[in-house]
């Protein structure tokens, strides 16, 4: 992976929430859409992306239910819940906040 | 956990029972082969693609590990909280549907109330007389010792015979011998009589009893015939009159006029029968009377050995004691009991097992009238259930719906059944524990608590358990249609119901009897008044008071001095107060009349007493004169006797100038007057023969001082303390009391007899009640299409109830016939603790069978006019 595209810690949380709250995908299809979206600019890998997944899922933010993939196959999709909806907000939110901040002192000048 | 319908839910629960490890692996393969496509499609042959995906995938094992252990994790919670959501959901549930039928739930809560409440009492009651273990170590080895006579089991022993015992019994492995001392602590304020055991030093060891401080007695302080007067203090002692002082230890008590040392302080929780105050060593002689009995003998069983082995041991010991010394053992045997025989007895341990089978059918009772209730209202919500099935609750999701809220019902049930619990053992308390061993100590421990949690969850699970049952089944509709099971469980219902009303018919009958048996034993004439007497024990050492005469004169002054307080109307001497517990008989030949044979010895009562005695509790004079101030020691000797002696020893002849002797010595007494006839031992039996001597002819150390004044007696405590001590300031005046106290404490075993009986009999009749209100009402709803039918047919309301109480009116006739023919059949049982009532007594029979005839009605007629109410149209449609 790039360096400049490695990922704030935390944020990879943000990134799933946000894709879903476009609709239902497979892991797959999760870590494709975020690729697809940044111009290939951020690549989640695989080591993070799953125990990221069911993480969220114990914390209830997400839910799954097996699908069946454009491939044919039996695959599970991860969809948004209320929770993960309010979740998503808040980190929002804070990432605003945040990147605010960041670029205050980023580009302050004298 | 969000909330999610049911359809989500049920799938989800299908996608759990894919094992984590197989979604883990599917998931990540998925994963990996679109990996691949996408290198293909950019132009990498499938096998440089399949690797570069899996170089880029990284390590693969330590991901799936992750990944399946997180799932792992995931699973249970994801089960746990859908567990307490349905949980919620059920209780939450529950409370409204319970909420929603106010009638149904008081009516099952009061039953449960009932059956839980009175089998926790009674319960209670188990626990502490029989359950609650006994403060010693290893109680169960520890046992009594008697001697025995041909006539009597349980006699004392004599010294030399526990010393005998002691060296050559092998089956016991410690023995200790005790007997009780009078005492009277003299110092700071009133001299204060007290309750004193003189014991062997063995006895603290043999009960494994250890002191809170000092230590008891050793060998040492026993040597025979020569006991050191050191006293062991019990702990209420301790307390009370030291106010726990913690130097206590080498303080001295001047206890009778000699000076003890505390040496000890027994714990809190030692008890022992009579709640000694103080302790002194026991020292039993070789040397004393062989044939002078008065030790109690405990002693602990050898390992291995039984009650009846030692039993075995003993009476050959007592067998070589006789052929020993022919002359004083010659005919005494030796006895052994267990523990728990001697404090509780064998026939108090059946009537509290009686007692605690009997309630727990009282539970059962309850448990069937609450399934019934829940079957007439699981039949008349079937609609809500099938429904609900519909909508895709399981068979096992519905059953356990319907417990949840028969345990909500039960736990509400069994919490109102725990306050009541708490109301009536401090009754029970104060009304049985001067009766009932061990009652005194009566109370709500953790065991009684555990009992009331365990009885209410295995009701609401038994009482749950058909209903529940009933509605998982597959298709209702065609159960109860296809009629057969559904009437044979409603035979069984009505049997249960029959017999519920039978067994409260017996319980009622058996109130009633004992009520009124308590009521008469409450009016009985025992020929005394107890109203404004004051009554207390004075009891005179014998190193100051040794001669007849001065004990005469002590009584005579005392007399004197209270008689001229303001208020006193009488003031009189007796040995013996009545219903005080005490009693002294003789054995008497009428003068001219020497009898044939022992045998034929005669035996009265006697009393000594002072003139006035007869004043002060209202015996009255017959015929003749009473005791007098100059029947004196050297004047000749007279008695007054009863009626009831005058009667049977003088029958159809004048007894007055008639003579008797007593006890074999041949100074005549004559009788000089003939008083009314007084109960003074036990309120049921009638008067014995009862004979009253001049108290200065026979002046007892110990008398009763009773005082007659207008007014509350109590107050008269301080005066009577005041003037005795202006003659003797060292005298203990003890047991101050109303004499009223007295009569109400020996109604005590009687009065707890009719309060258990009443609380029984209460709980049975709402049990009764309440089954033939829920069988007949859930008999509504069964036939609800049928009275539709019949309504729309042209049958009168007044028709319909008249069926509907008819059929509750037939099973409680039933029950109660049923009833009336148990209850007489066990007449004979309860001849026993009846007083002046017939065991078959008409009148309670039909009073208690127009009771249960009055209750079915009301209970049938309720659910009767809800039949008569329906609407034909919806009742037809409804089916």
């Amino acid at each position: 992976m790039a360096e400049e595209t490695e990922l704030l810690h935390g944020t990879l949380d943000t990134l799933i929430l946000k894709t879903l709250s476009w609709g239902p995908r497979h892991g797959y299809g999760i870590a494709r859409w975020i690729q697809d979206t940044t111009d290939d600019a951020l690549e989640i890998g695989e080591g993070s992306l799953y125990p990221a997944l069911y993480r969220m899922e114990r914390k209830g933010w997400i839910e799954a239910e097996w699908g069946v993939s454009e491939t044919k196959r039996d695959v599970k999709f991860y969809s948004l819940t209320s929770q993960g909806r309010a979740r998503l907000k808040l980190e929002l939110a804070q990432w605003t906040r945040f990147t605010a901040a960041v670029s205050k002192v980023l580009y302050e000048t004298r | 956990m969000p909330r999610l319908g049911r359809f989500r839910r049920e799938l989800r629960w299908r996608f759990w029972s894919v094992p984590v490890e197989r979604e883990v692996d599917s998931e990540l393969a998925f994963h990996l082969d679109m990996r691949v496509r996408e290198l293909v499609e950019q132009g990498m042959s499938p096998d440089d693609a399949r690797a570069a995906a899996i170089e880029r995938f990284g390590d693969m094992d330590r991901i799936t590990e992750a990944c399946r252990d997180l799932g792992r994790r995931r699973n249970e919670d994801m089960r746990r909280a859908e567990w307490l959501t349905e949980l919620r959901d059920d209780l939450r549930y529950a409370v409204r549907g319970l909420r929603a039928s106010p009638g149904f739930t008081a009516v099952a809560l009061l039953t449960l109330a009932m059956g839980i409440g009175a089998s926790t009492t009674i319960f209670s009651v188990a626990n502490a007389v029989l359950l609650r273990p006994f403060p010693y170590h290893r109680p169960e080895r520890i046992v009594r010792l008697y001697e025995t006579t041909p006539t009597s089991q349980t006699f004392s022993v004599s010294e030399p015979n526990y010393l005998d015992w002691r060296q050559r019994v092998r089956g016991l492995s410690q023995l200790a011998a005790l007997v009780g001392r009078e005492a009277s602590l003299l110092g700071d304020g009133d001299p204060q009589q007290l309750n004193a055991l003189a014991a062997t030093p063995s006895l603290f060891p043999l009960l494994g009893v250890r002191p809170v401080l000092g230590r008891v007695f050793n060998e040492d302080e026993a040597k025979s015939g020569a006991p050191a007067r050191v006293v062991v203090l019990s702990y209420a002692m301790w307390q009370t009159r030291f106010g726990g002082d913690p130097a206590i230890i080498g303080r001295t008590l001047n206890l009778s006029g000699a000076w003890y040392a505390v040496i000890g302080v027994l714990p809190q929780h030692f008890v022992f029968p009579g709640n000694p105050d103080l302790w002194e060593p026991l020292a039993p002689s070789p040397g004393a009377q062989r044939d002078d009995h008065q030790l109690a003998v405990i002693g602990r069983l050898a390992p291995d050995v039984t009650v009846g082995q030692a039993l075995d041991e003993m009476r050959s010991v007592a067998r070589d004691l006789a052929g020993q010394y022919p002359k004083t053992n010659g005919d005494w045997g030796a006895n052994v009991i267990s523990l728990e025989e001697w404090l509780i007895g064998r026939d108090l341990r059946t009537r509290v097992q009686a007692l605690l089978a009997a309630v727990g059918l009282l539970l059962l009772m309850g448990c069937v009238n609450v399934a019934n209730l829940l079957l007439a209202r699981a039949t008349a919500r079937q609609r809500e259930m099938s429904v609900r099935a519909a909508l895709g609750a399981g068979r096992g999701r519905i059953a356990r719906q319907l417990l949840t809220e028969s345990l909500v019902l039960a736990m509400i049930g069994a919490a109102i059944g725990v306050v009541l619990t708490t109301l009536a053992v401090p009754v029970l308390r104060d009304v049985g524990g001067a009766a009932i061993p061990r009652l005194d100590e009566l109370s709500i421990d953790w065991r009684v608590i555990s009992f009331g949690i365990g009885a209410s969850l295995m009701t609401g699970i038994l009482f749950g358990i058909a209903p529940a049952l009933q509605a998982s089944r597959a298709d209702l509709n065609d159960v109860l249609r296809s009629g057969g099971r559904v009437a044979a469980a409603g035979r069984l219902r009505s049997i249960l119901i029959v017999t519920s009303v039978a067994m409260a018919l017996v319980l009622l009958v058996g109130a009633g009897l004992v009520g009124r048996s308590f009521e008469r034993l409450m009016r009985v004439d025992y020929g005394f008044r107890t109203d404004g007497v004051f009554a207390a024990a004075v009891t005179l050492p014998n190193e100051r008071y040794g001669t007849r005469d001065q004990r005469a004169a002590f009584y005579a002054e005392a007399a004197r001095r209270l008689v001229a307080t303001p208020g006193v109307r009488a003031v009189g001497f007796t040995n013996i107060a009545p219903f005080s517990g005490g009693n002294t008989s003789i054995s008497f030949a009428a003068v001219g009349r020497p009898p044939a044979t022992a045998e034929e010895f005669l035996s009265a009562n006697w009393r000594s007493v002072s003139p006035a005695y007869f004043a002060a509790v209202g015996v009255s004079l017959k015929r003749g004169r009473l005791v007098a101030e100059t029947d004196r020691g050297e004047a000749p000797r007279v008695i007054v006797i009863s009626e009831t002696m005058a009667r049977r020893i003088w029958p159809g002849a004048d007894p007055l100038g008639k003579q008797i002797t007593l006890s074999g010595n041949p100074t005549p007494w004559t009788v000089v007057g003939i008083v009314g006839d007084i109960r003074d031992q036990v309120l049921q039996q009638e008067p014995a023969p009862m004979m009253y001597l001049s108290f200065q002819q026979v002046p007892w150390s110990s008398m009763w001082v009773l005082v007659r004044a207008t007014g509350e007696p109590m107050a008269l405590a301080p005066v009577v303390r005041r003037e005795i001590h202006a003659i003797d300031p060292l005298l203990p005046v003890s047991n101050e009391r109303p004499l009223s106290r007295f009569v109400s404490e020996i109604a005590a075993a009687p009065r707890f007899t009719a309060l258990i009986f009443g609380l029984f009999a209460s709980a049975a009749l709402v049990l009764a009640v309440v089954g033939i209100y829920g069988l007949v009402a859930y008999g509504v709803v069964q036939r609800t299409r049928e009275i539709g039918v019949r309504l729309a047919l042209g049958a009168t309301p007044s028709r319909i109830v008249g069926g509907v109480v008819r059929r509750g009116l037939g099973l409680a006739g039933f029950g109660i016939a049923i009833g009336l023919w148990a209850a007489y059949a066990l007449s004979r049982f309860m001849q026993g603790i009846l007083y002046d009532v017939t065991a078959t007594d008409a009148v309670t029979y039909l009073a208690v069978a127009a009771l249960l005839v009055a209750c079915a009605s009301a209970a049938s007629i309720l659910p009767a006019r809800r039949a008569a109410r329906l609407d034909p149209v919806r009742a037809l449609r409804d089916e």
